[in-house]
């Protein structure tokens, strides 16, 4: 498209699409005080007619920690870190994240699934992807425009420069993995809760990954479900999830807990 | 030596004939990439069948053909997200059982009505006769369906690649379904005239099918498979002028199945 057909289209799009309301996706939420996550009497399930995952958790997490979350296969830690990112509602207890109780259109928190479920060959560049994460930022009826500075500063951020351009069915599991970060990163959200984020990844990837969680910004909190020891390693806090129960195994004051 | 090309175009019937299948074609092709891309191809084929039961109740109760039509599909789409929300019911038979049921609704309803063959143009199509009345009804639902895919482009891309993110989003992505079902029913209504009911799922379907080989976003696809279609429809046009042993329906799924397997033998992998 020429520079001038680009121009009557901005202007033809405009005149019929700038008499529609911009309504955002939820309401905004001003920031409140306190940790990061906080958990009293917790119950779920990953399925609603399913058995009980674990019951009567307890849990705090501070604002800027790096918590995982260890514990064998199908002992819930997908359940929580979902029942954190409101997709999969709590039994019973008490939950709140940043301050709210957990709920579906928060730009705040942001979550990656362990196998994200994306429609197959769908025709999208790896820009389009990340560009989606600003779109709670514009809401309904509002169409993102390509240039976007923190599209490519996250694209950067993660080493996905040079593949910008590129189909997302041609990356492969890692550089799927994290554009899906750089999505993350570009939607603003103040909390990463992320399934297993390495088990996709090579050696190269994961050390991309590894650096943005290092560097992360300060206020920048991380919940990782891992199997890895290393992770847990780095890791400010980490918890354990077994037989239905959640226990503190370290914290980010260095106490260890295991013999306590 | 261009006469073959000239002379259909001083027929009026030939023009409205073409205005029909640029702006159904453009229709079809941009809803038929939501339709490949999700896989509805299957609940577009039960709207476009559910349509005949709609017709001929509408004449035999004497109202408007196309508010029959649309009340059926939306009948169609409605019931079949009613039967599947149960479990036991997958989508795939929730949708066999609709369009078997409306299909032969509107086979009984045909006989009651005592005539076959002022429906066949309803099944087959009938674009040459498209009156401008009929015009105005695919210029409108040409309208409806351009304008809300690309008021809710974002939206809807984003509801059909990662149905979770849009979830985490707050971006209603169940709603987007049931947006796009309706807009299936709408197009479905609006363009029955140019490939008849029992074809339509042809012009959703293999445009953007093609687009899908070709483009490398979702505007892209649009972009191809419209081309695809209004192309395809014109060659079509002209097909069942000059050879008018082949019916205008047929003759433009035939002239768009042709770039498809033409794409699909050459396009580059991706």
């Amino acid at each position: 498209m020429s520079h001038r057909t680009a121009g009557l289209w901005e202007q033809f799009h405009g005149a019929i699409f700038g008499v529609l309301p911009r309504i955002p996706y939820a309401a905004p939420e001003t920031p409140v005080a306190g940790p990061a996550i906080r958990a009293e009497g917790l119950t779920a399930a990953a399925r609603p007619d399913g058995p009980v995952a674990f019951t009567d958790v307890a849990l705090e997490i501070p604002v800027g920690c790096r918590a995982a979350l260890v514990g064998p296969n199908g002992s819930g830690k997908s359940t929580l870190l979902r029942v954190l990112a409101g997709l999969t509602p709590a039994r019973a207890g008490k939950v709140e994240v940043l301050g709210r109780a957990p709920a579906l259109g928060r730009r705040r928190v942001a979550y990656l699934a362990q196998r994200p479920d994306l429609t197959p060959y769908f025709p999208l560049t790896l820009r389009r992807l990340v560009q989606m994460g600003k779109y709670a930022h514009h809401g309904w009826f509002d169409e993102c425009r390509h240039g976007d500075a923190d599209v490519d500063q996250a694209l950067r951020l993660l080493e996905l420069g040079d593949l910008a351009e590129r189909p997302v069915h041609a990356l492969s599991g890692g550089q799927l993995q994290r554009g899906l970060l750089a999505r993350a990163t570009v939607q603003g959200a103040e909390l990463l809760l992320l399934d297993e984020p390495y088990a996709a990844l090579d050696a190269a990837s994961r050390a991309i990954v590894e650096r943005f969680l290092a560097e992360r910004p300060a206020g920048l909190t991380v919940v990782m479900a891992t199997h890895d020891p290393a992770d847990a390693r780095r890791s400010d806090r980490v918890l354990e999830l077994r037989g239905g129960a959640l226990r503190l195994l370290h914290d980010c004051a260095g106490h260890d807990h295991r013999h306590a | 030596m261009l006469e073959p090309l000239l002379a259909p175009l001083r027929e009026e019937f030939f023009l409205r004939a073409l205005a029909a299948v640029i702006l159904g074609g453009m229709t079809c092709a941009c809803l038929g990439a939501y339709v490949v891309l999700r896989r509805m191809a299957f609940v577009s084929t039960a709207l476009t069948h559910s349509i005949l039961p709609g017709i001929v109740g509408a004449l035999l109760l004497g109202c408007s053909p196309y508010a029959g039509a649309l009340a059926a599909a939306l009948l169609t789409a409605g019931g079949t997200a009613w039967l599947a929300s149960r479990r036991g019911t997958s989508e795939d038979s929730a949708i066999g059982v609709m369009l078997s049921v409306m299909f032969a609704a509107g086979i009984a309803l045909m006989q009651q009505a005592r005539s076959w063959r002022d429906f066949g143009g309803l099944l087959f199509g009938s674009v040459v006769s498209v009156g401008p009345e009929d015009l105005l009804a695919i210029g409108l639902t040409a309208a409806v369906v351009l304008l809300s895919l690309r008021a809710l482009h974002k939206e809807l891309e984003l509801a059909s690649f990662d149905e979770e993110y849009a979830r985490l989003l707050g971006a209603r992505p169940g709603l987007m379904r049931a947006v796009l079902l309706a807009l299936v029913a709408v197009g479905a209504v609006g363009c029955v005239r140019l490939v008849g009911a029992l074809l339509t799922t042809a012009l959703f379907v293999i445009p953007a099918a093609t687009g899908v080989l070709l483009g490398r976003t979702l505007a892209g696809v649009m972009a191809w498979g419209a081309a695809v279609a209004v192309l395809g429809g014109i060659a079509g046009l002209y097909l069942s002028y000059h050879a008018p042993g082949v019916p205008s329906g047929a003759g433009i799924v035939l002239c768009c199945a042709l770039p498809y397997l033409l794409a699909r033998l050459f396009a580059p992998r991706r």
